[in-house]
């Protein structure tokens, strides 16, 4: 029988929220992706997205606010043959944990990072997310937001993401693909997910982003895959993918803005310094030797320090 | 033998290289040598020295005056003004003689100061020749030595300042009379992969003896004694090697000194054994080491992997481990094995970020939100750096917790030559995950010892959570479950001092019935041993209370002692006695006698012998407080 991704756990998210897409979107492309479940994690932050891994039946931790991004980089570098899914809030990934998602760009360690980009801090009563634009006034505020706003496509491509996509939490069809993509991407994977949050956001509501979103693959000759044979297109490609990102005003293009297959993913790169890194990574090693002490030859490993 | 010598000159300028020299030429000749190397947060140019000490036996600490100071620059001469005595040989380039104090604009303005007030007070001009003439009248004798000239009739071509520190080694070694092959023989060591550098140091070496004898500088020579192998390792690279033997496979840090040169050495030596699954073969393979974006990356990334079943570690210092208190948090809640070593210098805030203290020890004890287990233990030498290393890593597992293995600054930076590193002397016992069912419990309450079910992500599905849990690791915030689960955490710590012999928690040292109690933890340890056999020549019996393990707190064998001993003194590298008040808050005893340093250098056997006559002379006092000032 096939694996259900979806666990038993209730879900407590409120009525109408985005998240239940996102959450469908997930379940359903590890499932038509026919991954072991044993194979696959999911690790994420704090605030309504951080409970995701719980609804998900494949292992997962919820972590600290922010902290999802290091935790995760932490089991995939460990356990290079896992997939480990990272879904966050918008102030866990561009805010309180900013620096860990630019450290990852450059890295791209192979994690598929999901933004839940609603705008606001819902758990906490509606705040102003670091996606929010600047004078904006939801109903959770008591005055206009005086911040300006993060473009979440724009800072994924200049921190280095290998791959990075817009999904719509009302289009799972989309999303769902995205995902799929993302998980089979070799490197890091950045998808920011349009998730309108129906208590504290009034602005960015449901059919505020109907009107607005159009799909990147719609046009037939929009080509995000970078193969890295040439680099003047590879270049004109990630131009391209950042002038789209730019848009939002008038219509907000969701779909695949970059996906560069070229950049070795962070766990290659380790190989070249780690002898048999894939086929025997940390997490599979036995550290006892057979007496139950250990294998290490000392005077061997460090014959530089003896005299 | 019992020889002293500090070595200063510019950061950069092959301080250390010099020292390494004269440490593997005594070891050559089969002597032992123990140093601590002092240094400024400085690239290129601020005073550093190394503090060295060479004996038949093992040194375990370090003594002023010394009985030669070597100075390759102007600014060596006046940093130490203070450390020459009785017979001291101040060894410097005679073109020193023309510095002027004001001139020398590298040493710190109120150091500068200070030493302007000492040579006004004595009415000596503000330059070398004043700051020698003061330690002529301390019994010190200067030798000037024309270095360039003894250089430049060696080496015919190339800049000959570039071997002013081995020519400053080698009039070293001829002054304490070790024989010139010993001092060649070093320079093989040290400059190993380079033929051309061999021979032109050598060079400079014979030139240094030849001089050293044609001006009668030349020591008596001094026996070889039988030469065994041995490392010559720190603090740092003891605890690498501990890691290495203790099976770590994931390392994270962030730059921070003293700290990163630990990851350094794995990442150089991170090449290592392994045992295959299947067949029980030994295979090559190798650590993971990750240079993290910050320590909270550090903390956290290394629980990532704890939690797929490798080993891993953290090492940071004072202000990185400040941002780790969240995930140490987190640790302890979700039961992540994980051990954290922190090297701990001088705070608060940047403090002296090169320079030793001990004043992390209640925040180690304290770091974090929420109340959970953790277990606490300190080194005190390079070898324990070693063992406690591999117990770190060996207690986390077993008790899935997050364990935070203290080392100080002094420590970190002691070079020792170790005699041989016991590879059977601590167990490594791998944790396997539990067999996967649909009903796995990462977090079973039904187990009376607190641990619970072993599993591994990518080996056993379940969840985890900074939230209070359930068993399958699921949010709960019902109040039964809450309670069960606090107490299922803390019973751990009870099954920690079920297991964990004694001897590994806390030792007494000495005699059982002594007229001094001493009580300290770290890198003092040596220094109160040796200032017991200081204080056994003057008939005073001594003991020393030596504390490994601070959380779970041996408090039962430490109350023990402390009842019966005579007069306790504690001896700490804090200003507020921390180890003091931890063992008053565990056995409500009060030691109201203590000898602290906090000015960053480490604490001198004279000056701590100097400061227990103080307190034994005052024992009818009822409280006393010494404070040490020793170091450059």
């Amino acid at each position: 029988m096939a694996h259900n991704f979806k666990s038993d756990v209730t879900v407590d998210w409120c009525p109408g929220c985005g998240d239940f897409g996102i959450l469908t979107s997930i379940t359903q492309a590890l499932s038509e992706l026919n991954l072991d479940p044993h194979n696959v994690v999911s690790v994420s932050g704090i605030g309504c997205s951080g409970k995701t891994p719980h609804y998900l039946n494949i292992g997962g931790i919820h972590t600290l606010h922010g902290r999802s991004i290091p935790f995760a980089t932490g089991v995939k570098l460990s356990n290079p043959n896992l997939k480990v899914i990272v879904p966050g809030g918008d102030g866990d990934m561009l805010g309180i944990g900013a620096g860990h998602f630019v450290a990852e760009g450059r890295r791209n360690s192979g994690l598929t990072i999901i933004i839940f980009d609603n705008e606001v801090y819902g758990l906490t009563k509606g705040q102003a997310a670091p996606t929010m634009q600047l004078g904006e006034k939801t109903k959770g505020l008591s005055r206009a937001n005086i911040f300006g706003k993060v473009n979440p496509i724009a800072l994924a491509l200049a921190s280095g993401y290998s791959f990075v996509a817009r999904g719509f939490s009302f289009d799972m069809k989309q999303l769902k693909e995205i995902i799929k993509t993302a998980i089979l991407h070799e490197g890091s994977s950045v998808i920011d997910v349009l998730q309108p949050c129906p208590t504290y956001n009034n602005i960015n509501t449901m059919d505020y982003y109907r009107k607005k979103v159009y799909k990147l693959e719609d046009d037939k000759s929009w080509d995000p895959v970078v193969t890295g044979e040439s680099m003047d297109k590879a270049i004109e490609q990630f131009q391209k993918a950042y002038n789209k990102g730019l848009e939002w005003e008038e219509r907000i293009p969701t779909g695949i803005f970059y996906d560069n297959r070229a950049i070795p993913s962070f766990t290659k790169r380790l190989n070249e310094f780690v002898p048999q890194y894939f086929k025997n990574p940390p997490s599979d090693q036995i550290v006892s030797g057979v007496d139950g002490f250990t294998p290490v030859d000392v005077v061997k490993t460090f014959a530089d320090k003896t005299i | 033998m019992d020889l002293n010598l500090t070595l200063g000159g510019p950061q950069g300028g092959g301080i250390d290289t010099s020292s390494n020299m004269i440490t593997r030429a005594f070891a050559a000749a089969g002597y032992n040598v123990f140093g601590v190397r002092e240094y400024h947060s400085n690239i290129k140019g601020r005073h550093s020295y190394n503090h060295l000490r060479v004996k038949e036996e093992r040194p375990r600490s370090l003594k002023y005056p010394v009985d030669i100071l070597i100075a390759l620059d102007p600014d060596t001469i006046f940093e130490h003004i203070e450390d020459v005595g009785e017979g001291t040989k101040i060894v410097y380039d005679k073109q020193f003689e023309t510095s002027d104090l004001a001139s020398a604009r590298m040493i710190m303005r109120d150091t500068a100061k200070r030493i302007k007030e000492t040579l006004q007070d004595e009415k000596l001009p503000l330059n070398i020749k004043g700051a020698l003439q003061l330690m002529q009248k301390k019994g010190g004798s200067p030798i000037a030595v024309p270095f360039n000239e003894v250089v430049s009739s060696a080496i015919s071509d190339g800049v000959p300042t570039r071997y002013f520190n081995t020519l400053g080694s080698a009039i070293t070694l001829a002054i304490a009379g070790l024989p010139s092959e010993f001092g060649e023989e070093s320079i093989r060591q040290v400059f190993s992969a380079k033929e051309s550098v061999v021979a032109e140091n050598i060079k400079v070496v014979k030139a240094a003896y030849e001089y050293c004898n044609n001006n009668k500088l030349a020591g008596k020579p001094i026996p070889k004694l039988p030469k065994k192998k041995r490392f010559l390792i720190t603090g740092n690279d003891g605890s690498a090697i501990g890691k290495l033997m203790g099976g770590l496979r994931f390392q994270t840090y962030y730059p921070i000194t003293p700290a990163s040169d630990e990851s350094s050495i794995l990442e150089e030596h991170g090449a290592i054994s392994f045992i295959e699954n299947e067949n029980r073969s030994l295979k090559d393979s190798g650590i993971v080491i990750v240079q993290t974006e910050d320590e909270i990356s550090a903390v956290t990334m290394a629980q990532g992997a704890a939690i797929t079943g490798a080993r891993s570690s953290t090492a940071t210092s004072g202000p990185g481990f400040s941002l780790m208190a969240e995930g140490i948090s987190f640790a302890g809640m979700d039961e992540v094995p994980i051990l954290i070593t922190l090297y701990q210098r001088g705070g608060p805030s940047t403090g002296l970020p090169t320079r030793n203290g001990q004043s992390d020890l209640l925040f180690a004890l304290n770091t974090g939100h929420g109340e959970f287990p953790r277990i606490v233990i300190s080194s005190g030498d390079v070898e324990e750096c070693i063992y406690d290393a591999m117990k770190g890593l060996n207690y986390a597992q077993r008790y899935q917790m997050p364990v935070l293995h203290l080392i100080d600054k002094n420590l970190a930076n002691t070079s020792d030559l170790v005699p041989e590193i016991d590879s059977k002397r601590v167990k490594v016992s791998q944790v396997l995950a539990t067999k996967d069912s649909e009903s796995f419990r990462r977090y079973n309450l039904d187990t009376e010892n607190g641990i619970s079910n072993p599993g591994y992500l990518g080996k056993n599905i379940f969840w985890m959570t900074g939230d209070e849990h359930d068993e399958l690791g699921h949010v709960t915030e019902d109040p039964d479950v809450r309670d069960r689960m606090m107490r299922k955490r803390f019973q751990k710590l009870k099954t920690v001092e079920d297991e964990v012999p004694m001897n590994d928690r806390a030792v007494l040292y000495g005699p059982s019935d002594a007229e001094i109690t001493f009580v300290t933890w770290g890198s003092q340890k040596g220094v109160i041993l040796d200032v017991m056999e200081d204080l056994k020549a003057k008939k005073i019996s001594a003991n020393l209370l030596y504390i490994k393990m601070f959380e779970p707190f041996p408090s039962e064998f430490v109350s023990k002692i402390l009842k019966k001993a005579k007069l306790v003194i504690d001896v700490e590298s804090n200003m507020l006695a921390q180890a003091a008040r931890v063992i008053r808050t565990n056995t409500g005893i009060n030691i109201e006698k203590s000898i602290l340093k906090y000015n960053g250098r480490h604490i001198t056997e004279d000056e701590l012998l100097e400061s227990a006559m103080n307190i034994y002379n005052n024992r009818k006092e009822e409280k006393l407080e010494e404070v040490l000032e020793n170091g450059a």
